[in-house]
């Protein structure tokens, strides 16, 4: 009997919910309208290119098309993990993504400690449009003015080196140095703007918290270890996520600005290769292949630093 | 509270540190716009520093008359006002109904959108879409790339969800519709959020390159992003222009300075309205990180 009225008084509040979401949906139609263009976009320019991912499985041709083409199964994939110089291009994405993130991940927060240390306004408004600015500019212009400071025999820093030390050093031409320039370029546009976050999370500190530790005796150092950054540990944990899922989507715009074929054994990485073997020689199954490898890998790192993130109660979702 | 000796040492420090950081930033900047100025002895003898040496301003006399760069600023402006116009009425009116608490199929929506961010069909694919579609060689297929920004829309979304739901429910007992509600009442108090959404796509527009690489083969549609580009990389329009003003003008110009000028020409506009973006960019970035 019990029962019985249980899944009476279940299958009436399902109804119930049911006659909700009718409601629900009626009254919605005005904005449904409105979001009725959003719909049509994501599905169309973003949702449909998903469906062109099955080349990857299969040897596209142009006369057949997306849905015609012969499928190759893992061909594309077990090509492109044997052959030395695509193993090698997608090395070199992981080498600079991840130096990247490590080199240039801690910069801002240092930037920002330093700035939130600063009492005259004034000074720091002036000072903070200098290190924003870099990071409003193409890399063209970036990738341009890097170039051009380090270049062999026009270059600034070797006019200045043979003047005062009398030697020249080819910084675009090993690949050491070569990195070491890449890296700093990323540093120069990004490391002062990246530190607003850390700033915006700075002002959320209760000054009290200052004062009772200043009143305990505490340092400025021991202060900034043990109130400044644990309050922004949260905003740190976030921006790493963020940062993790780009490693492997290292700007296209500045390797293929900065590179050169001297240097093109660690320059070469999967976007600048999708793009020279996809649309410059039109091998779009291959391309699409290793775009695809590189999507997989991207998303897996976000999703394995979010449970990371979230087993200290810190994760984005 | 009283500063203590360690104390101002730590502030000298600090003081002299950022001082140095915000010099790195400029002197670039500083360098190339003196080679831009500086006259060809003084360019290929390694004089120029952070001032213009035997100031003149024929790379930009060449630049300006012997290459595109006038037709190209023309399209670059072209995609970048009407992208921006675009991409705003489109992220209008997907963050308002994704603003609305009783939005059917609200959440769906959003992570349907949210997955986009992480999760993309690639260069190929997108290039393949956009070529059935015959959208290339044309600007559509470049405001059609980033119509709806979703970290845009987002911020955009928390900005109307902030306002209070109250004044926009008795719009409605009042029988105006949503449209109504939108333009007259929501708009006009959004503009912070405007400006700074209208920001973030007039840079993104500007600075476009990989797309305008990808989907534009014309060379006359190219927009100064990727002239510029050219400029710095190949060496052959250079030498052209030199034999052009062998001939007429006689003024001999290095890679340095044309590779300055072009450079120049992309920094001025950006730092012209420079106090205006620093303002509301850091707005914008605010709260996104908050909501993120």
């Amino acid at each position: 009997m019990l029962s019985v009225s249980a899944a009476k008084k279940q299958r009436r509040d399902l109804k119930q919910y049911s006659a909700e979401q009718r409601v629900k949906f009626k009254r919605s139609i005005p904005l449904l309208l409105m979001f009725l263009p959003a719909i049509v976009y994501f599905v169309v320019f973003k949702y449909v290119p998903m469906l062109g991912l099955q080349i990857a499985f299969r040897n596209y041709f142009l006369m057949d098309g997306i849905w015609k083409s012969p499928w190759v199964g893992l061909d594309n994939f077990r090509f492109l993990l044997s052959s030395g110089q695509t193993l090698n291009t997608i090395r070199n994405t992981f080498v600079l993504g991840i130096l990247g993130v490590l080199v240039s991940f801690p910069i801002p927060i240092l930037i920002a400690l330093l700035f939130n240390e600063v009492r005259s306004r004034a000074y720091k408004n002036l000072v903070q449009s200098f290190y924003y600015l870099p990071h409003f500019l193409s890399w063209v212009v970036v990738g341009g003015i890097f170039t051009g400071i380090f270049a062999l025999d026009s270059g600034i820093i070797n006019h200045l080196t043979e003047k005062l030390f009398g030697f020249r050093y080819a910084y675009l031409y090993n690949e050491g140095s070569w990195i070491a320039v890449f890296l700093s370029a990323r540093i120069w546009k990004e490391g002062g703007f990246s530190a607003i976050i850390y700033l915006a999370a700075l002002t959320n500190v209760p000054p009290e918290l200052y004062e009772a530790a200043a009143m305990d005796g505490a340092g400025k150092f021991k202060r900034i270890i043990h109130i400044t950054l644990p309050s922004i540990i949260p905003t740190i944990i976030t921006m790493l996520i963020i940062n993790m899922g780009k490693v492997m989507e290292i700007g296209f715009d500045q390797v293929y600005t900065m590179q050169n074929d001297v240097v093109s054994n660690v320059s070469e990485v999967i976007s600048t290769y999708v793009y020279k073997i996809g649309l410059g020689r039109g091998q779009f199954s291959l391309s699409t292949a290793m775009g695809l490898f590189e999507s997989a890998v991207s998303l897996t790192l976000v999703l394995i630093t979010n449970a990371i993130a979230k087993r200290f109660d810190k994760g984005l979702w | 509270m009283k500063t203590t000796k360690g104390e101002r040492t730590f502030y000298a420090i600090n003081y002299v540190i950022l001082t140095l950081g915000a010099l790195l930033c400029l002197l670039p900047f500083l360098h190339v716009a003196s080679q831009s100025l500086s006259s060809y002895r003084a360019n290929t003898s390694g004089l120029v520093g952070i001032w213009p040496v035997e100031l003149n301003v024929d790379a930009y006399k060449q630049l300006f008359q012997g290459t595109r760069i006038l037709p190209s600023l023309f399209n670059s402006v072209q995609i970048t006002v009407i992208g921006t116009l675009l991409s705003m009425v489109f992220t209008v009116m997907a963050a308002y109904p994704l603003s609305r608490r009783h939005f059917w199929g609200r959440k769906f929506f959003m992570k349907a959108i949210v997955f986009t961010m992480l999760f993309n069909g690639g260069m190929i694919p997108t290039y393949l879409n956009m070529r059935s579609l015959g959208l290339v060689n044309t600007y559509g297929a470049l405001w059609l790339l980033n119509l709806i920004n979703p970290y845009n829309m987002i911020i955009m979304r928390s900005f109307f969800e902030e306002m209070p739901q109250e004044m926009i429910d008795a719009t409605k007992i009042d029988g105006s519709t949503e449209m109504q509600t939108l333009w007259y009442i929501i708009l006009p108090l959004s503009l912070p959020v405007m400006v700074t959404v209208g920001m973030f796509y007039l840079i993104w527009y500007w600075d476009l390159f990989q797309g305008v690489l990808i989907y534009i083969t014309d060379t006359k549609k190219y927009n100064l992003v990727v002239l510029v580009n050219q400029l710095i990389n190949q060496n052959d329009i250079l030498d052209k222009l030199n034999r052009r003003s062998s001939s007429a003008m006689a003024v001999q110009i290095s890679p340095d300075m044309i590779r300055a000028a072009g450079i120049m020409t992309m920094v001025i506009p950006i730092v012209s309205i420079y106090p205006f973006l620093q303002k509301y960019f850091v707005k914008g970035v605010m709260i996104g990180s908050v909501k993120g």
